[in-house]
């Protein structure tokens, strides 16, 4: 009788422990995959950014179309942008692709280049050489904004290199001087006002008493990023303590495409070159 | 007829567009274009609700497709009063869509290479060759175009014909039996033929009005205006009309409904031909042929353009009000389950409650209920069609786009860096005989708002920065106003600056008295202050409501007379719906008086500062009203009693304020 009791016990015992085991089995696996998953991802997404190509600068400036320049080999025409646009590029065969991320210039929304400071490998400052010389105060203001934003990243994070690209400078007129190229011409000018408006933004804010912000007590009002070595501390981009800034003449053609392996008549050239070089 | 269209994405990329005349494409590619300016002063601004943006003589017209990020815009001269606009914009938005929906998703993806995850390189020229893309567009663009504008041109000769058709019905009704059923209304003989002759047209009119059935709706809307564009094809016509003008206006024009018959009532060219006698009759007699013949090819026209709408059903498709996109619900589960598993598009009807509340709550945080209204309806337009990941719930995503759209509309465009224009002002180079003039600032506003308070607080920041400042007291009026500045002026000499005990002869008060001419007493503190070497000159004015114009007048005077450097609006964050009004009459008003008084155009103001700031706590709506309606940055914020009370604004503290429940 108790056999009888017993054997259908164990034979219920048997089929029940399996399927709980299974299903222990089942549910740690699971949880495990998820997780793998997880940190693939998390990883991933850590590796692909972190080379971010940000083009900033005043609006009419030229990033979108160098962004579509890069892109897609065709300078598309464009007008004021509303948003951000990002684009995977590839500038040299061996390495990954890099993101190419074009940021709207106009003041209201310019502050977006912040959301992608932290994964930044380089910043291109785009300047349009051939108006700098009117509106230099503005682009000066917009620079320094970044370059406050550059100096004041976490001292843990890379900092990201500087360029600025004198854009336009086929639009200059090379004058009597036939040696000099449009583009060193562009960027001498470029440099010259930049340094002479970041100077008066210097002085200016150096000894003056600012307002203080409204809000919590302690906050940083006031923008820095300015600071130099050498004699006075006059502001000049080879002694500027942020770190190495380059200088690079481009220009692009509306309309024009480029057929592919002919990139030598492209004004990007140097661009590409640098990017190949240092991303 | 249009000068400028285009199609772009949101991003800056323009995909298509196409100007019509030389200035226009001229004026295309340059920064100043129509498109350029609309992005910039409306599109950013937030003010994505209006229903059109002029600029340049220009009037731009634009609607969006949010899920593809497209921007249709449509410019054209200001002065034509286009009516097929909207429809244009409308069709083009449907047609383009359909056409090129799967290039365009895997361009607006390509420009989204961060949010994808995965970086693939475009294969350029062949996958991205935009010229081949959009291949057939052309083609079907002139084919929309030409068939709206033909319909507004047949829609306008519609509207004509009741003027037009006149003589030709008359001359050629034979009489007919039916004049006994006709009521006669005129007792006189003459008058009484005409009258017999006009029911009788009238008869016609309704028996042909079912053929021109699709005229009525625009015959219907005859304005006074058509019947001077009407082709001159009787002069006797053109000076009928010319002498009844009086007898026009006797006649409710437009106030008929728009039926066959009352079409016929709306014509009254037979009862002026009876008014000038029957020279006129025998004139219209002649014109009977050219008249008759331009009225059949009227008639052909339109069956022409009905023949070319069936023939190009994808047009017609597209004019039509797209109305009947209905897409097929799967009910409370399905939406549940595609909101778990994906993605949900944004309807009208889900952002609609979520839009209401989140007004209310803008309004209850002191926003002038017009700009409340104003901004959630441009959040509105931004999300409908577009995409909510995940978990995310429709509030949670009206929200962002609302703290988004905030911070955009209170961070400003030009610098805010009072002390940085002063100093480029003072060391700005200059002619050796030219002497430097001292940078001044004008503060206006209401009575009672703190012009005077705030002015010394920024008198003292001034002198803290060691420039010397004269303060003039251009408030004639208010008795105690001159008074009270010299107290301030008192107080502020004594307080120490940069390790002196006092700052004598850093501060003065110019002050003539009262009931002076402030433009004059400004221009003389502004000389004065040249020869005596002073950094900047603050011109305190009298207080006065938006609505009284003379003394509006007064201040677009002293204005245009003294061009200060900065205009500064003082206004009290405890207004609410009033600040809206208060900053459009004044703005409006400088710049219409001082435009007209002085050469050039008008100043507006240049920036605002916002006073009694302590005393709202977080319903801080004031500053967002004051920066939508004006577009300029507020400068400074008085916030307490003291001279130290002054701060700057900051964007994040105020949108946080706002949105905190």
């Amino acid at each position: 009788m108790s056999d009888t009791t017993a054997a259908p016990r164990v034979a219920f015992i048997s089929t029940l422990s399996p399927t709980a085991q299974t299903l222990t089995v089942a549910s740690l696996s699971l949880a495990v995959l998820c997780l793998a998953i997880l940190v693939f991802f998390t990883r991933r997404t850590s590796r692909s950014t972190g080379n971010l190509l940000l083009l900033v600068g005043p609006p009419d400036a030229g990033k979108t179309a160098i962004l579509s320049t890069l892109a897609y080999n065709q300078t598309l025409p464009t007008h004021t942008s509303l948003q951000s646009n990002a684009s995977a590029v590839a500038f040299s065969l061996t390495k990954k692709p890099s993101t190419v991320v074009d940021i709207p210039g106009h003041p209201r929304i310019r502050d977006q280049v912040n959301e992608y400071l932290a994964d930044a490998k380089a910043i291109a400052f785009v300047v349009d050489a051939s108006t700098v010389s009117r509106n230099g105060p503005v682009v000066a203001e917009h620079l320094h904004i970044i370059l406050n934003a550059l100096t004041s990243l976490p001292p843990s994070q890379a900092l990201p290199a500087l360029l600025i690209l004198a854009h336009k400078s086929d639009l200059l007129k090379s004058g009597s001087a036939a040696s000099a190229t449009s583009e060193s011409l562009a960027i001498t000018r470029v440099k010259t006002i930049l340094e002479r408006e970041l100077e008066k933004r210097r002085v200016s804010q150096s000894g003056g008493v600012g307002v203080e912000g409204l809000g919590e007590e302690g906050e940083r009002t006031e923008m820095g990023g300015l600071e130099c070595t050498g004699e006075k501390g006059m502001f000049s981009f080879d002694a500027w303590e942020g770190g190495e800034v380059t200088f690079l003449g481009t220009s692009v053609k509306v309309g024009r495409i480029t057929t592919d392996e002919k990139a030598e008549a492209d004004g990007l050239q140097a661009l590409r070159e640098w990017m190949e070089e240092n991303a | 007829m249009l000068d400028h269209c285009s199609i772009s994405h949101k991003g800056g990329i323009v995909l298509w567009s196409r100007s019509f005349t030389p200035d226009a494409s001229h004026l295309a590619a340059s920064s100043a274009s129509p498109v350029n300016s609309l992005i910039r002063e409306a599109l950013i601004e937030g003010r994505t609700t209006e229903e059109k943006y002029e600029k340049d003589g220009y009037a731009v017209k634009w609607t969006f497709v949010n899920d593809l990020e497209l921007i249709f815009v449509v410019a054209y001269q200001r002065i034509l009063q286009l009516t097929y606009v909207d429809d244009l914009l409308g069709a083009l938005k449907a047609l383009f869509v359909k056409m090129f929906q799967p290039f365009l998703a895997t361009f607006v993806a390509s420009l989204h290479a961060i949010n994808s995850g995965k970086t693939t390189v475009v294969e350029a020229a062949s996958a991205f060759s935009f010229a081949d893309a959009f291949d057939g567009w052309d083609k079907m663009f002139d084919k929309l175009l030409r068939s709206l504008e033909d319909k507004a041109a047949q829609d306008r000769k519609l509207r004509l014909r009741p003027v037009v058709r006149a003589p030709v019905e008359e001359s050629s009704s034979p009489p007919s039996e039916e004049l006994e059923t006709l009521p006669t209304q005129s007792s006189d003989a003459p008058q009484d033929e005409q009258q017999i002759a006009r029911n009788v047209q009238a008869l016609k009119n309704r028996l042909r009005g079912r053929g021109g059935k699709r005229g009525g709706k625009g015959g219907g809307r005859a304005d006074p205006g058509s019947g001077r564009e009407s082709v001159p094809g009787s002069d006797s016509e053109s000076a009928v009309a010319k002498r009844k003008v009086t007898a026009k206006a006797q006649r409710k024009w437009g106030d008929e409904a728009p039926t066959e018959t009352d079409m016929a009532s709306l014509d009254f060219s037979a009862d002026s031909a009876g008014g000038t006698g029957a020279s006129h009759d025998l004139q219209a007699l002649v014109d009977e042929a050219s008249l008759g013949t331009r009225t059949r090819d009227g008639m052909y026209e339109v069956k022409d353009w009905e023949f070319s709408k069936d023939e190009d059903s994808a047009i017609a498709n597209a004019l039509k009000p797209a109305d009947a996109k209905t897409t097929p619900t799967l009910g409370a589960l399905g939406s549940l389950f595609s909101r778990l598993t994906g993605s949900k598009v944004l309807t009208e009807q889900d952002l609609k409650p979520v839009l209401d509340g989140m007004k209310q709550h803008l309004m209850k945080k002191n926003v002038a209920m017009e700009i409340a209204d104003k901004v959630c309806e441009g959040v509105g337009e931004s999300l409908v069609g577009k995409k909510v990941g995940g978990f995310q719930t429709t509030n949670a995503a009206v929200r962002l786009a609302l703290s988004t759209s905030l911070t955009r509309i209170l961070t400003p465009k030009t610098s805010t860096d009072l002390l940085l224009s002063i100093r480029t002002k003072l060391s700005s180079p200059l002619a050796s005989t030219q002497q430097r003039m001292p940078y001044s600032i004008t503060f206006v506003g209401v009575n009672g708002v703190g012009k005077s308070t705030n002015l010394s607080k920024v008198c003292f920041w001034l002198i803290q920065n060691g420039l010397r400042v004269l303060i003039a007291a251009c408030d004639t009026f208010r008795s105690g106003a001159v008074e009270q500045l010299r107290v301030h002026v008192r107080n502020l000499s004594m307080l120490g600056v940069n390790g002196a005990t006092d700052s004598k002869g850093r501060v003065e008060l110019f002050e003539r008295g009262y009931g002076k001419d402030a433009a004059g007493i400004a221009r003389e503190a502004i000389a004065f202050a040249k020869d005596n070497d002073f950094d900047v000159v603050l011109i305190d004015t009298a207080g006065r409501m938006q609505d009284n114009e003379p003394l509006m007048r007064a201040l677009a005077k002293l204005v245009a007379v003294n061009t200060p450097d900065k205009i500064i609006f003082v206004g009290e964050a405890l207004v609410g719906n009033e600040a809206v009004d208060q900053l459009t009459k004044f703005d409006r008003a400088l710049r219409d008086f001082s435009s007209a008084s002085g050469a050039g155009k008008g100043r507006g103001i240049d920036g605002m500062l916002v006073t009694k700031w302590d005393t709202v706590d977080d319903k801080v709506g004031a500053a967002l009203s004051m920066t939508y309606v004006t577009g300029q940055p507020i400068i400074f914020v008085g916030c307490g009693q003291t001279y130290t009370d002054l701060r700057q604004l900051r964007v994040a503290n105020v949108v946080q304020a706002i949105l905190a429940d």
